[in-house]
């Protein structure tokens, strides 16, 4: 009999119940959209920025961080590398030199940080120079592997850079570094192996890419590396975890999840996701309100109804329970249908992408990331069935108060006529 | 059935005080058909929402069906009026989303009684009324005076000691009250159910067994009369 008063009550004002329904329907479909694609946004943020020459965990020197000189390099990359492998064997560890240089091609000079890297393991993990990024030639694996007789060894430079340097795919440039010893600067050439573009200024314009060996040579560093970049098939969700766990197998190391490694790109997720509790807390209040307005208006007009029941014996319970029912109901079916909603529209987005640069009509760039075009919905099912619990209780909560008043109203006001 | 000892009413506020009922002592015997009458304001209303334990006495002592209600807790009280006491209101207190059939379910329900005992028992009850036909009619369907009969179908449904009727015919016109009253005295009669009005309309008082004439609080004559003899066809 309760349900049948509660669920009949709410079609008594249908105007007043499907318009409630419909801000909540609204509120939750588009939460879980805007969910989806936040979190969808931040994974392929988080993606990309340890693709750019980052990594899930950097391993390196303790002093490099704040003295990245070459006397705090790693020695025996290979050997660390495979007890790296031994602690996780999901990590692929990829060691890379760094270095400040100057790059001439003619009468162009740029200073800019050269990077020594493993070009047929940076290619798996790297979007820096693998074969998307490339826009002309090829990519360092490419050109070792070629059958092409070279000359010199192969780099690969920005898109900007090139025009700046005015130089094209074959062109010989000149590389000037600072040796580990501190004698003279030395000098090396290298072939214009490839091109690249990543829509990042700084990557485009500041950065190439040489084989690690080469750059080893040329900075009398053998068999030492700036950092040694890991990155996990386990996702970057657990990254803090992996790096807890390795700095206690490696106390000697400086061992950095990618949110100290890159903070600005951190930075930028945090607030992102900050903005995104924002609108989930908006939502959890417009479906809070929609809800104690119906219920409030509900019970006010039937003040007399619940004194009657009262009258006729319902227990205060009896009474509370049809008022919470109502709005039990009310949520149950609102929710399911803005889950509902909301869920096709997740499947859409995550299956077609949502197309920022046809939305916004260019590419977008946050915490030193360049966005994808596409974003793709990605939603936990952990988050979105707190959330259904979480408007759930809400509902509940909202209501408890008018709830418990209605199951207190005096019998008497039964008896009076009006 | 019901004996009233010494029972005060008084309503106030910050300014105010009234004293509704003084020092009021009536006694109710099981089957009776009996009238509080009086005028507006003598405090039937109030006398009748104290029997009918929808009120409390501001002092006094109050017996009902031998047992003692003045220091109960509400939920004490509902339990009572839900096995015991019927009610049938002046504005009849349908619940609108119900239908006539629900409605005369509802007091049963909250007793927890069996479905199909209580589905047969309210069907039974609702041909008594004679609104058979009507009872899958929502109460906005019906006339004043067959949602009234729904209202007593309802009381009388869940077989209570005591029907208690605070002015059942004001809102009814004499066709309906005339039937109303012939229903309702056909109960008494068959089933032995006390009816307790409040009323002050002639034909009410007519039809009673006994009439408690109230004034100003107090009751000023009890009266029986031979009405116990009348024979009445439903």
């Amino acid at each position: 009999m309760i349900h049948k008063l509660a669920l009949r009550n709410l079609l008594r004002n249908k105007r007043r119940s499907l318009l409630t329904s419909l801000i909540i329907v609204f509120a939750f479909s588009m939460m879980i959209l805007f969910m989806g694609l936040s979190d969808g946004g931040h994974k392929a943020m988080i993606d990309i920025g340890v693709r750019m020459g980052l990594g899930h965990v950097i391993v390196q020197h303790p002093e490099y961080r704040d003295d990245p000189a070459l006397s705090h390099l790693l020695d025996n990359p290979e050997q660390l590398k495979q007890q790296l492998i031994d602690t996780d064997k999901r990590l692929t560890p990829v060691a890379r030199l760094r270095s400040d240089a100057l790059i001439q091609a003619g009468r162009h000079g740029v200073a800019l940080t050269i990077s020594g890297v493993e070009p047929e393991i940076e290619a798996q993990v790297s979007a820096i120079a693998d074969k998307k990024a490339i826009v002309q030639g090829q990519t360092l694996a490419a050109f070792a592997n070629s059958t092409d007789l070279h000359r010199l060894s192969g780099i690969v430079i920005g898109e900007t850079l090139a025009k700046n340097l005015e130089v094209r795919i074959g062109d010989t440039i000149t590389l000037t570094v600072k040796p580990a010893s501190g004698g003279d600067l030395a000098r090396s050439a290298f072939e214009v192996a490839g091109i690249f573009k990543t829509g990042l200024h700084e990557l485009d314009t500041f950065w190439a890419e040489v084989p690690i060996q080469d750059l080893q040579a040329l900075l009398e560093v053998p068999n030492q590396v700036s950092q040694i970049a890991l990155y996990t098939s386990a996702g970057s969700d657990n990254v803090a975890q992996l790096a807890t766990a390795l700095t206690a197998q490696f106390p000697t190391l400086d061992i950095l999840p990618w949110q100290t490694a890159a903070p600005e790109l951190y930075s930028a997720v945090t607030l992102d996701a900050a903005g995104m509790y924002l609108l989930m807390l908006i939502v959890y209040v417009v479906v809070a309100v929609g809800i104690l307005n119906t219920v409030l208006m509900s019970t006010f007009r039937r003040q007399k109804e619940f004194s009657m029941m009262i009258a006729l014996g319902a227990r205060a319970s009896t009474v509370s329970k049809v008022v919470l029912l109502e709005a039990i109901y009310l949520s149950a079916f609102s929710l399911t249908i803005g889950l509902a909603l909301g869920l096709w529209g997740h499947h859409h987005f995550a299956t077609q992408g949502l197309d920022f640069k046809e939305v916004f009509g260019t590419a977008m760039e946050a915490g030193g990331v360049l966005l994808p075009e596409k974003f793709y919905s990605t939603l936990e099912a952990n988050k979105l069935s707190l959330s259904v619990l979480f408007v759930f209780v809400l509902t509940i909560l909202v209501t408890l108060i008018p709830a418990i008043r209605a199951g207190h109203r005096s019998p008497v006001a039964a008896s009076q006529e009006s | 059935m019901i004996k009233l000892n010494q029972i005060n009413k008084i309503f106030s506020d910050k300014h105010q005080s009234f004293h509704c009922l003084k020092d009021l002592n009536l006694e109710v015997k099981q089957g009776e058909f009996t009238v509080i009458a009086g005028p507006s304001g003598s405090g039937k209303s109030t006398l009748l929402n104290i029997i009918g334990l929808l009120d409390k006495p501001s002092s006094g002592s109050y017996e009902f069906d031998g047992q003692n209600v003045a220091k109960l807790n509400n939920n004490q009280l509902a339990d009572i009026r839900r096995e015991k006491i019927g009610f049938v209101f002046q504005a009849y207190n349908l619940m609108p989303v119900l239908t006539a059939l629900e409605n005369t379910e509802m007091i049963m329900e909250f007793c927890n009684v069996d479905k199909k005992v209580r589905r047969q028992r309210a069907m039974e009850t609702l041909e008594a009324v004679g609104l058979g036909e009507f009872k899958n009619r929502f109460p906005a369907q019906l006339s004043g005076g067959q949602q009234q009969r729904v209202a007593v179908a309802r009381a009388i449904a869940a077989q209570p000691l005591l029907v208690v009727a605070d002015e059942p015919t004001a809102n009814l016109d004499s066709h309906s009250t005339e039937s109303l009253l012939d229903l309702m005295q056909s109960l008494n009669q068959e089933l032995g159910v006390t009816f307790l009005f409040s009323s002050h309309d002639p034909r009410v008082i007519d039809r009673a067994h006994r009439v408690v004439h109230l004034q100003d609080g107090q009751i000023v004559k009890d009266v029986c009369t031979n009405n116990n003899d009348q024979q009445v066809a439903v």
